[in-house]
Protein backbone atom coordinates (compact mmCIF):
# COMPACT_ATOMS: atom_id res chain seq x y z
CA UNK A 1 0.00 0.00 0.00
CA UNK A 2 2.84 2.35 0.97
CA UNK A 3 4.59 1.48 -2.30
CA UNK A 4 1.44 2.27 -4.29
CA UNK A 5 1.06 5.60 -2.50
CA UNK A 6 4.70 6.45 -3.13
CA UNK A 7 4.30 5.55 -6.77
CA UNK A 8 1.19 7.70 -7.17
CA UNK A 9 3.08 10.62 -5.62
CA UNK A 10 6.10 10.11 -7.88
CA UNK A 11 3.86 9.94 -10.94
CA UNK A 12 2.10 13.18 -9.96
CA UNK A 13 5.39 14.98 -9.34
CA UNK A 14 7.09 13.57 -12.45
CA UNK A 15 4.18 14.65 -14.63
CA UNK A 16 4.91 18.19 -13.43
CA UNK A 17 8.47 17.83 -14.70
CA UNK A 18 10.18 16.62 -11.52
CA UNK A 19 12.95 14.41 -12.90
CA UNK A 20 14.03 13.29 -9.42
CA UNK A 21 10.56 11.82 -8.88
CA UNK A 22 10.73 10.21 -12.30
CA UNK A 23 14.03 8.62 -11.32
CA UNK A 24 12.21 6.74 -8.54
CA UNK A 25 9.83 5.35 -11.15
CA UNK A 26 12.74 4.39 -13.40
CA UNK A 27 14.50 2.57 -10.59
CA UNK A 28 11.33 0.77 -9.55
CA UNK A 29 10.54 -0.57 -13.02
CA UNK A 30 13.75 -0.62 -15.06
CA UNK A 31 14.70 -4.24 -14.43
CA UNK A 32 11.26 -5.62 -15.21
CA UNK A 33 11.22 -3.63 -18.45
CA UNK A 34 14.70 -4.85 -19.33
CA UNK A 35 13.58 -8.45 -18.79
CA UNK A 36 10.69 -8.07 -21.23
CA UNK A 37 12.72 -6.12 -23.76
CA UNK A 38 15.64 -8.54 -23.79
CA UNK A 39 13.26 -11.47 -24.21
CA UNK A 40 11.60 -9.77 -27.14
CA UNK A 41 14.74 -8.47 -28.82
CA UNK A 42 17.07 -11.30 -27.77
CA UNK A 43 19.85 -8.75 -27.44
CA UNK A 44 20.90 -6.95 -24.25
CA UNK A 45 22.15 -3.81 -26.02
CA UNK A 46 18.97 -3.45 -28.07
CA UNK A 47 16.93 -4.08 -24.93
CA UNK A 48 18.80 -1.37 -23.07
CA UNK A 49 18.08 1.11 -25.87
CA UNK A 50 14.45 0.01 -25.85
CA UNK A 51 14.17 0.56 -22.09
CA UNK A 52 15.67 4.01 -22.46
CA UNK A 53 13.21 4.87 -25.24
CA UNK A 54 10.33 3.46 -23.21
CA UNK A 55 11.10 5.63 -20.20
CA UNK A 56 11.64 8.68 -22.39
CA UNK A 57 8.27 8.16 -24.08
CA UNK A 58 6.62 7.44 -20.75
CA UNK A 59 7.99 10.69 -19.33
CA UNK A 60 6.70 12.67 -22.28
CA UNK A 61 3.25 11.15 -22.00
CA UNK A 62 2.92 10.88 -18.23
CA UNK A 63 -0.02 13.23 -18.29
CA UNK A 64 -1.83 10.80 -20.57
CA UNK A 65 -1.60 8.09 -17.91
CA UNK A 66 -5.13 8.04 -16.55
CA UNK A 67 -4.67 5.38 -13.88
CA UNK A 68 -7.21 2.99 -15.40
CA UNK A 69 -4.50 0.37 -15.87
CA UNK A 70 -1.74 -0.20 -13.34
CA UNK A 71 1.28 2.02 -13.97
CA UNK A 72 3.43 -1.10 -14.52
CA UNK A 73 1.01 -2.38 -17.17
CA UNK A 74 1.06 1.00 -18.93
CA UNK A 75 4.86 1.07 -18.85
CA UNK A 76 5.10 -2.52 -20.10
CA UNK A 77 2.97 -1.64 -23.13
CA UNK A 78 5.28 1.24 -23.96
CA UNK A 79 8.33 -0.97 -23.47
CA UNK A 80 6.98 -3.76 -25.69
CA UNK A 81 6.48 -1.26 -28.50
CA UNK A 82 9.91 0.26 -27.94
CA UNK A 83 11.42 -3.23 -28.16
CA UNK A 84 9.53 -3.95 -31.38
CA UNK A 85 10.72 -0.64 -32.82
CA UNK A 86 14.33 -1.53 -31.96
CA UNK A 87 13.88 -4.85 -33.74
CA UNK A 88 12.39 -3.15 -36.78
CA UNK A 89 15.36 -0.79 -36.88
CA UNK A 90 17.76 -3.70 -36.68
CA UNK A 91 15.90 -5.59 -39.38
CA UNK A 92 16.03 -2.55 -41.64
CA UNK A 93 19.80 -2.78 -41.39
CA UNK A 94 20.36 -6.48 -41.41
CA UNK A 95 17.36 -7.50 -43.54
CA UNK A 96 18.27 -10.94 -42.36
CA UNK A 97 15.08 -12.62 -41.27
CA UNK A 98 11.77 -12.31 -43.09
CA UNK A 99 8.80 -11.63 -40.85
CA UNK A 100 5.91 -13.88 -39.98
CA UNK A 101 5.43 -15.47 -43.36
CA UNK A 102 5.18 -19.21 -43.18
CA UNK A 103 6.41 -19.48 -46.77
CA UNK A 104 9.71 -17.99 -45.72
CA UNK A 105 10.05 -19.96 -42.53
CA UNK A 106 13.74 -20.49 -42.02
CA UNK A 107 13.05 -23.37 -39.67
CA UNK A 108 12.65 -25.58 -42.69
CA UNK A 109 16.12 -24.60 -43.80
CA UNK A 110 17.48 -25.14 -40.31
CA UNK A 111 16.27 -28.73 -40.28
CA UNK A 112 17.81 -29.60 -43.61
CA UNK A 113 20.98 -29.96 -41.57
CA UNK A 114 19.84 -31.11 -38.12
CA UNK A 115 22.55 -31.04 -35.47
CA UNK A 116 24.00 -34.36 -34.36
CA UNK A 117 23.02 -36.14 -31.13
CA UNK A 118 26.16 -34.95 -29.36
CA UNK A 119 24.95 -31.38 -29.61
CA UNK A 120 21.82 -32.23 -27.67
CA UNK A 121 23.67 -33.63 -24.73
CA UNK A 122 24.49 -30.34 -23.07
CA UNK A 123 21.61 -28.33 -21.65
CA UNK A 124 23.43 -25.15 -22.63
CA UNK A 125 23.17 -26.29 -26.22
CA UNK A 126 19.45 -26.91 -25.82
CA UNK A 127 19.06 -23.42 -24.39
CA UNK A 128 21.01 -21.96 -27.26
CA UNK A 129 18.78 -23.92 -29.63
CA UNK A 130 15.70 -22.41 -28.01
CA UNK A 131 17.17 -18.95 -28.23
CA UNK A 132 18.00 -19.43 -31.87
CA UNK A 133 14.43 -20.63 -32.60
CA UNK A 134 13.02 -17.69 -30.66
CA UNK A 135 15.17 -15.49 -32.85
CA UNK A 136 13.48 -17.04 -35.90
CA UNK A 137 10.05 -15.98 -34.72
CA UNK A 138 8.76 -12.75 -36.15
CA UNK A 139 8.88 -9.76 -33.81
CA UNK A 140 5.14 -9.93 -33.18
CA UNK A 141 5.14 -13.70 -32.60
CA UNK A 142 8.01 -13.38 -30.20
CA UNK A 143 6.45 -10.46 -28.33
CA UNK A 144 3.07 -12.18 -28.05
CA UNK A 145 4.67 -15.41 -26.86
CA UNK A 146 6.93 -13.67 -24.32
CA UNK A 147 4.01 -11.69 -22.91
CA UNK A 148 1.78 -14.76 -22.64
CA UNK A 149 4.29 -17.38 -21.57
CA UNK A 150 6.93 -15.51 -19.58
CA UNK A 151 5.01 -12.48 -18.34
CA UNK A 152 1.71 -14.27 -17.79
CA UNK A 153 -0.31 -11.53 -19.49
CA UNK A 154 -3.84 -12.23 -20.68
CA UNK A 155 -4.73 -12.24 -24.37
CA UNK A 156 -6.71 -9.03 -23.77
CA UNK A 157 -3.63 -7.28 -22.37
CA UNK A 158 -1.41 -8.65 -25.13
CA UNK A 159 -3.84 -7.38 -27.75
CA UNK A 160 -3.81 -3.93 -26.16
CA UNK A 161 -0.02 -3.89 -25.91
CA UNK A 162 0.52 -4.96 -29.50
CA UNK A 163 -2.44 -3.10 -31.00
CA UNK A 164 -3.80 -6.34 -32.40
CA UNK A 165 -7.19 -8.01 -32.20
CA UNK A 166 -7.49 -10.85 -29.68
CA UNK A 167 -7.75 -13.24 -32.61
CA UNK A 168 -4.53 -11.94 -34.21
CA UNK A 169 -2.76 -12.19 -30.85
CA UNK A 170 -3.88 -15.83 -30.54
CA UNK A 171 -2.64 -16.58 -34.05
CA UNK A 172 0.75 -14.99 -33.26
CA UNK A 173 1.05 -17.18 -30.16
CA UNK A 174 0.02 -20.30 -32.08
CA UNK A 175 2.66 -19.65 -34.75
CA UNK A 176 5.27 -19.05 -32.06
CA UNK A 177 4.37 -22.31 -30.29
CA UNK A 178 4.51 -24.21 -33.58
CA UNK A 179 8.02 -22.90 -34.24
CA UNK A 180 9.06 -23.73 -30.72
CA UNK A 181 7.72 -27.25 -31.06
CA UNK A 182 9.39 -27.68 -34.43
CA UNK A 183 12.64 -26.77 -32.73
CA UNK A 184 12.23 -28.79 -29.56
CA UNK A 185 10.43 -31.95 -30.59
CA UNK A 186 13.29 -33.32 -32.74
CA UNK A 187 15.53 -32.90 -29.68
CA UNK A 188 12.90 -34.65 -27.58
CA UNK A 189 12.84 -37.57 -29.99
CA UNK A 190 16.61 -37.89 -30.02
CA UNK A 191 16.86 -37.76 -26.23
CA UNK A 192 14.15 -40.38 -25.62
CA UNK B 1 -14.56 -37.41 -33.69
CA UNK B 2 -11.81 -35.42 -32.03
CA UNK B 3 -12.34 -31.72 -32.77
CA UNK B 4 -9.82 -30.41 -30.31
CA UNK B 5 -6.92 -28.81 -32.15
CA UNK B 6 -3.40 -28.24 -30.90
CA UNK B 7 -4.19 -24.52 -30.83
CA UNK B 8 -7.09 -25.27 -28.45
CA UNK B 9 -4.68 -27.20 -26.26
CA UNK B 10 -2.29 -24.23 -26.18
CA UNK B 11 -5.12 -21.99 -24.97
CA UNK B 12 -6.16 -24.70 -22.51
CA UNK B 13 -2.61 -24.76 -21.15
CA UNK B 14 -2.78 -21.03 -20.46
CA UNK B 15 -6.43 -21.15 -19.37
CA UNK B 16 -6.98 -18.11 -21.56
CA UNK B 17 -9.05 -17.35 -24.64
CA UNK B 18 -11.54 -20.22 -24.13
CA UNK B 19 -14.93 -20.04 -22.53
CA UNK B 20 -15.75 -22.16 -19.46
CA UNK B 21 -17.79 -24.62 -21.54
CA UNK B 22 -14.92 -25.24 -23.95
CA UNK B 23 -12.48 -25.65 -21.07
CA UNK B 24 -14.78 -28.23 -19.51
CA UNK B 25 -15.09 -30.06 -22.87
CA UNK B 26 -11.32 -30.30 -23.20
CA UNK B 27 -10.97 -31.40 -19.59
CA UNK B 28 -13.42 -34.24 -20.19
CA UNK B 29 -11.81 -35.21 -23.50
CA UNK B 30 -8.38 -35.35 -21.88
CA UNK B 31 -9.76 -37.72 -19.25
CA UNK B 32 -11.23 -39.96 -21.92
CA UNK B 33 -8.56 -40.04 -24.66
CA UNK B 34 -4.99 -41.29 -24.24
CA UNK B 35 -4.11 -39.96 -27.70
CA UNK B 36 -5.25 -36.45 -26.75
CA UNK B 37 -3.33 -36.70 -23.47
CA UNK B 38 -0.20 -37.58 -25.44
CA UNK B 39 -0.70 -34.60 -27.78
CA UNK B 40 -1.20 -32.31 -24.80
CA UNK B 41 1.89 -33.70 -23.07
CA UNK B 42 3.98 -32.91 -26.17
CA UNK B 43 2.74 -29.31 -26.15
CA UNK B 44 3.45 -28.98 -22.44
CA UNK B 45 6.98 -30.36 -22.92
CA UNK B 46 7.65 -27.79 -25.68
CA UNK B 47 6.34 -24.94 -23.54
CA UNK B 48 8.36 -26.15 -20.57
CA UNK B 49 11.37 -26.11 -22.91
CA UNK B 50 10.90 -22.37 -23.33
CA UNK B 51 11.41 -22.04 -19.58
CA UNK B 52 14.95 -23.34 -20.04
CA UNK B 53 15.63 -19.86 -21.31
CA UNK B 54 16.65 -18.13 -18.05
CA UNK B 55 15.23 -14.76 -17.02
CA UNK B 56 17.77 -12.24 -18.30
CA UNK B 57 19.28 -10.00 -15.65
CA UNK B 58 20.95 -6.70 -16.48
CA UNK B 59 24.45 -6.00 -15.20
CA UNK B 60 25.09 -4.12 -11.96
CA UNK B 61 25.72 -0.80 -13.72
CA UNK B 62 22.49 -0.94 -15.70
CA UNK B 63 20.45 1.52 -13.61
CA UNK B 64 23.28 4.04 -13.36
CA UNK B 65 23.96 3.84 -17.08
CA UNK B 66 20.27 4.08 -17.94
CA UNK B 67 19.73 7.19 -15.83
CA UNK B 68 22.93 8.84 -17.07
CA UNK B 69 21.65 8.51 -20.65
CA UNK B 70 18.06 9.30 -19.87
CA UNK B 71 18.43 12.38 -17.70
CA UNK B 72 19.76 14.80 -20.34
CA UNK B 73 16.97 13.72 -22.68
CA UNK B 74 14.39 14.49 -20.02
CA UNK B 75 15.85 17.95 -19.60
CA UNK B 76 15.83 18.64 -23.34
CA UNK B 77 13.07 20.99 -24.55
CA UNK B 78 11.75 18.22 -26.77
CA UNK B 79 10.89 16.16 -23.69
CA UNK B 80 8.72 18.87 -22.23
CA UNK B 81 5.18 18.80 -23.54
CA UNK B 82 3.64 20.60 -20.66
CA UNK B 83 2.23 24.03 -20.09
CA UNK B 84 4.74 26.13 -18.25
CA UNK B 85 3.60 28.36 -15.42
CA UNK B 86 4.23 32.01 -16.02
CA UNK B 87 6.00 32.60 -12.78
CA UNK B 88 9.35 34.19 -12.10
CA UNK B 89 10.68 30.71 -11.31
CA UNK B 90 9.43 29.47 -14.68
CA UNK B 91 11.06 32.42 -16.38
CA UNK B 92 14.38 31.74 -14.66
CA UNK B 93 14.13 28.06 -15.54
CA UNK B 94 13.31 28.93 -19.14
CA UNK B 95 16.27 31.27 -19.31
CA UNK B 96 18.49 28.54 -17.90
CA UNK B 97 17.29 26.19 -20.64
CA UNK B 98 19.74 23.55 -21.94
CA UNK B 99 20.63 25.54 -25.11
CA UNK B 100 21.75 28.56 -23.11
CA UNK B 101 23.38 26.41 -20.46
CA UNK B 102 25.22 24.40 -23.11
CA UNK B 103 26.60 27.51 -24.72
CA UNK B 104 27.41 29.20 -21.39
CA UNK B 105 29.18 26.09 -20.10
CA UNK B 106 31.19 25.74 -23.30
CA UNK B 107 32.16 29.42 -23.15
CA UNK B 108 33.29 29.06 -19.52
CA UNK B 109 35.35 25.99 -20.32
CA UNK B 110 36.98 27.72 -23.26
CA UNK B 111 37.68 30.79 -21.12
CA UNK B 112 39.20 28.53 -18.48
CA UNK B 113 41.39 26.81 -21.06
CA UNK B 114 42.54 30.17 -22.48
CA UNK B 115 43.27 31.63 -19.02
CA UNK B 116 45.24 28.61 -17.95
CA UNK B 117 47.27 28.69 -21.15
CA UNK B 118 47.92 32.39 -20.60
CA UNK B 119 48.91 31.93 -16.97
CA UNK B 120 51.06 28.91 -17.76
CA UNK B 121 52.99 31.00 -20.30
CA UNK B 122 53.74 33.63 -17.67
CA UNK B 123 54.90 31.22 -15.00
CA UNK B 124 58.55 30.89 -14.05
CA UNK B 125 60.27 27.55 -13.40
CA UNK B 126 59.58 27.37 -9.63
CA UNK B 127 55.89 27.74 -10.40
CA UNK B 128 55.79 24.63 -12.60
CA UNK B 129 54.36 22.34 -9.89
CA UNK B 130 51.49 24.72 -9.29
CA UNK B 131 51.03 25.08 -13.03
CA UNK B 132 50.79 21.30 -13.38
CA UNK B 133 48.09 21.17 -10.71
CA UNK B 134 46.17 23.87 -12.53
CA UNK B 135 46.51 21.93 -15.82
CA UNK B 136 45.12 18.80 -14.18
CA UNK B 137 42.22 20.74 -12.69
CA UNK B 138 41.47 22.35 -16.06
CA UNK B 139 41.63 18.98 -17.83
CA UNK B 140 39.23 17.52 -15.27
CA UNK B 141 36.79 20.39 -15.84
CA UNK B 142 37.08 19.96 -19.59
CA UNK B 143 36.53 16.19 -19.31
CA UNK B 144 33.42 16.66 -17.18
CA UNK B 145 31.88 19.31 -19.41
CA UNK B 146 32.63 17.52 -22.66
CA UNK B 147 31.23 14.28 -21.19
CA UNK B 148 28.00 16.14 -20.32
CA UNK B 149 27.98 17.67 -23.80
CA UNK B 150 28.34 14.22 -25.37
CA UNK B 151 25.46 12.91 -23.25
CA UNK B 152 23.32 15.72 -24.61
CA UNK B 153 24.56 14.95 -28.14
CA UNK B 154 23.69 11.30 -27.67
CA UNK B 155 20.19 12.27 -26.58
CA UNK B 156 19.76 14.46 -29.67
CA UNK B 157 20.92 11.65 -31.94
CA UNK B 158 18.68 9.10 -30.26
CA UNK B 159 15.63 11.35 -30.38
CA UNK B 160 16.26 12.22 -34.01
CA UNK B 161 16.72 8.60 -34.99
CA UNK B 162 13.91 7.12 -32.88
CA UNK B 163 11.11 9.62 -33.21
CA UNK B 164 8.75 10.14 -36.11
CA UNK B 165 6.87 12.92 -34.34
CA UNK B 166 7.28 16.19 -36.23
CA UNK B 167 6.69 18.17 -33.04
CA UNK B 168 9.33 16.25 -31.14
CA UNK B 169 11.80 16.51 -34.01
CA UNK B 170 11.24 20.24 -34.12
CA UNK B 171 12.18 20.60 -30.45
CA UNK B 172 15.12 18.33 -31.01
CA UNK B 173 16.25 20.50 -33.93
CA UNK B 174 16.46 23.52 -31.60
CA UNK B 175 18.41 21.50 -29.08
CA UNK B 176 20.82 20.34 -31.81
CA UNK B 177 21.27 23.96 -32.92
CA UNK B 178 22.22 24.93 -29.37
CA UNK B 179 24.81 22.17 -29.27
CA UNK B 180 26.54 23.23 -32.50
CA UNK B 181 28.16 26.31 -30.98
CA UNK B 182 28.97 24.50 -27.75
CA UNK B 183 30.53 21.67 -29.73
CA UNK B 184 32.72 24.11 -31.64
CA UNK B 185 33.89 25.78 -28.42
CA UNK B 186 34.63 22.45 -26.77
CA UNK B 187 36.68 21.42 -29.82
CA UNK B 188 38.72 24.64 -29.48
CA UNK B 189 39.11 24.09 -25.73
CA UNK B 190 40.23 20.49 -26.30
CA UNK B 191 42.77 21.60 -28.92
CA UNK B 192 44.12 24.28 -26.59
CA UNK B 193 44.38 21.71 -23.81
CA UNK B 194 46.50 19.57 -26.14
CA UNK B 195 43.87 16.87 -26.62
CA UNK B 196 43.96 16.70 -30.42
CA UNK B 197 42.12 13.38 -30.55
CA UNK B 198 39.14 14.75 -28.64
CA UNK B 199 39.19 17.95 -30.71
CA UNK B 200 39.12 15.89 -33.92
CA UNK B 201 36.27 13.77 -32.67
CA UNK B 202 34.22 16.83 -31.74
CA UNK B 203 34.87 18.32 -35.18
CA UNK B 204 33.64 15.06 -36.68
CA UNK B 205 30.34 15.41 -34.79
CA UNK B 206 29.77 19.00 -35.87
CA UNK B 207 28.39 18.33 -39.38
CA UNK B 208 25.91 15.84 -37.95
CA UNK B 209 24.67 18.38 -35.41
CA UNK B 210 24.46 21.03 -38.14
CA UNK B 211 22.45 18.64 -40.33
CA UNK B 212 20.09 17.93 -37.43
CA UNK B 213 19.74 21.62 -36.67
CA UNK B 214 18.95 22.42 -40.31
CA UNK B 215 16.86 19.62 -41.79
CA UNK B 216 16.28 19.73 -45.53
CA UNK B 217 12.51 19.81 -45.03
CA UNK B 218 10.89 20.74 -41.74
CA UNK B 219 9.06 18.13 -39.67
CA UNK B 220 10.29 15.52 -42.06
CA UNK B 221 10.23 11.80 -41.51
CA UNK B 222 12.63 11.14 -44.38
CA UNK B 223 15.58 13.00 -42.85
CA UNK B 224 14.95 11.05 -39.62
CA UNK B 225 15.15 7.83 -41.60
CA UNK B 226 18.27 9.08 -43.36
CA UNK B 227 19.84 9.72 -39.97
CA UNK B 228 18.79 6.28 -38.75
CA UNK B 229 20.45 4.72 -41.74
CA UNK B 230 23.53 6.85 -41.19
CA UNK B 231 23.74 5.97 -37.50
CA UNK B 232 23.07 2.34 -38.28
CA UNK B 233 25.75 2.23 -40.94
CA UNK B 234 28.37 4.12 -38.94
CA UNK B 235 29.35 3.65 -35.34
CA UNK B 236 28.93 7.31 -34.44
CA UNK B 237 26.52 6.68 -31.57
CA UNK B 238 28.86 4.06 -30.17
CA UNK B 239 31.82 6.45 -30.51
CA UNK B 240 29.89 9.19 -28.71
CA UNK B 241 29.08 6.82 -25.86
CA UNK B 242 32.60 5.40 -25.72
CA UNK B 243 34.23 8.84 -25.70
CA UNK B 244 31.83 10.02 -23.05
CA UNK B 245 32.61 6.98 -20.87
CA UNK B 246 36.35 7.44 -21.42
CA UNK B 247 36.17 11.09 -20.39
CA UNK B 248 34.23 10.22 -17.26
CA UNK B 249 36.79 7.58 -16.35
CA UNK B 250 39.67 9.93 -17.11
CA UNK B 251 38.08 12.64 -14.97
CA UNK B 252 37.88 10.28 -12.02
CA UNK B 253 41.49 9.14 -12.36
CA UNK B 254 43.18 12.51 -12.85
CA UNK B 255 45.21 13.58 -9.83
Amino acid sequence: MRMANDEARWIARASEGDTAAFRHLVEAHSRALFRICVRITGDAALAEDAVQEAFFNAYRHLRDFDGRAAFATWLHRIAVNAALEQMRKRQRVESALPEGDENHDLLAHAFEHPPGPDRHAASAEVRRGIESQLARMSAIERAAFVLRHHEGQSLEDISAALSLSVSASKQAIFRAVRKLRAALEPMDTLES
Amino acid sequence: MNTISDDDLVLYHYRDGLGPDRLADIERALGASAGLRERYARIERALAGADAWPAPVPDAEFDTRLWRRLEPRLRAPSAVQRETRASWLGAVRAWLSPPRMAFAAATCVLALAVSIGFLAGRRSAPDLAGSRQADVAAARVLDAYVAAHLRATESVLLTASNSDSAKLLDGNREFAASLVEANRLYAIAAARAGNAQLADFLRQIEPVLIALANPVTSGAIQPAEGLRDYLDSTDLLFQVRATQARLERAGMHRT
